[in-house]
């Protein structure tokens, strides 16, 4: 597993396609679970962790299944986590489920890249 | 030689841009880019002025079509920031049909004509905020623009609290 993440418009995408132009991308903000667990790459995986939590499941251990069941997924998340404190109760339920989901994704994947400007930072592993 | 600078608010990308031209011996002119709008904005550019002073720049403001400056032989030029210049190519009276094209079109021009150019700019978007359409088209463009300009930078550091990060190139200690 290679979990990809950087803030919005890094080029987070632009790398997937570049290490393979074959990649296939799932929209995580319009899949179905099911097909997150087939994809070769999920991108906006925060709002497939979106999703999850409106339907009252438990994206964590989603996220743990994933991990297990499609281990050679590519997982791109936004790091959305350096703001300010949201006051809406959901919004800081979405913004720290996504930090435990991102922190369970890390650990499961051999290599973590973070993307800033167009550049690869690589956090975990290597990269070809 | 092209340096891009980034980074959160505050965290010392103008200091690392000054310093980077330390002992540079021609010209150097402090592009400002953001318009006084205000009273915030008008102590933002006191501050930095006078942070700048006494290290012998020549400042020219301009907010927009960067493609058109005069820029005199041999100079080091200290664009600050791309933040405010993407924004004024996206708000301002004179809106640009395609923003980061006027924008690129300004930084090209800008590495053709002088010795050096630093650029400043910033970085949006990990807060996880989702914000109206028009901020979101803004905050996708300076990716844009970014992930442009590092291509095409040399040296591309992110600043963290004042320290910096190289993210491609070779931080030197100063450029002459």
């Amino acid at each position: 597993m290679i979990l990809i993440i950087g803030g919005k418009a890094q080029g987070k995408r632009s790398f997937v396609m570049q290490q393979d132009p074959e990649t296939v991308l799932t929209d995580g903000a319009h899949c179905s679970p099911e097909d997150a667990l087939r994809a070769a790459c999920v991108f906006n995986y925060h709002d497939l962790i979106q999703n999850l939590l409106h339907a009252g499941d438990d994206p964590a251990a989603f996220t743990k299944r994933l991990c297990t069941d499609n281990p050679n997924c590519k997982i791109i998340l936004n790091e959305i986590g350096s703001g300010v404190v949201p006051l809406d109760p959901a919004e800081r339920r979405m913004r720290e489920t996504v930090g435990i989901c991102g922190c369970i994704l890390a650990e499961h994947a051999e290599t973590v890249v973070r993307m800033t400007c167009g550049i690869p930072t690589v956090l975990k592993g290597h990269i070809s | 030689m092209t340096v891009l600078i980034t980074g959160g608010s505050k965290c010392g990308k103008s200091r690392l841009a000054e310093s980077l031209l330390g002992d540079f011996s021609g010209r150097k002119i402090y592009l400002a880019t953001m318009q006084p709008f205000g009273s915030e904005a008008e102590a933002a550019i006191s501050r930095h002025r006078i942070q700048r002073a006494g290290k012998g720049y020549e400042t020219i403001e301009q907010y927009t079509n960067l493609d058109s400056l005069r820029v005199p032989e041999q100079a080091a030029v200290l664009l600050e920031c791309m933040g405010n210049l993407l924004a004024n190519e996206m708000f301002s009276d004179n809106v640009a049909d395609d923003p980061c094209a006027a924008v690129l079109r300004g930084i090209r021009h800008l590495q053709r004509n002088a010795a050096h150019l630093i650029i400043v700019t910033n970085q949006v978007g990990s807060d996880g905020i989702t914000y109206p359409a028009e901020t979101e088209r803004y905050i996708r463009n300076l990716g844009t623009v970014n992930a442009a300009c590092a291509a095409a930078s040399d040296l591309v550091v992110e600043c963290v609290y004042g320290i910096p990060v190289v993210l491609k190139g070779e931080l030197p200690c100063c450029i002459r």
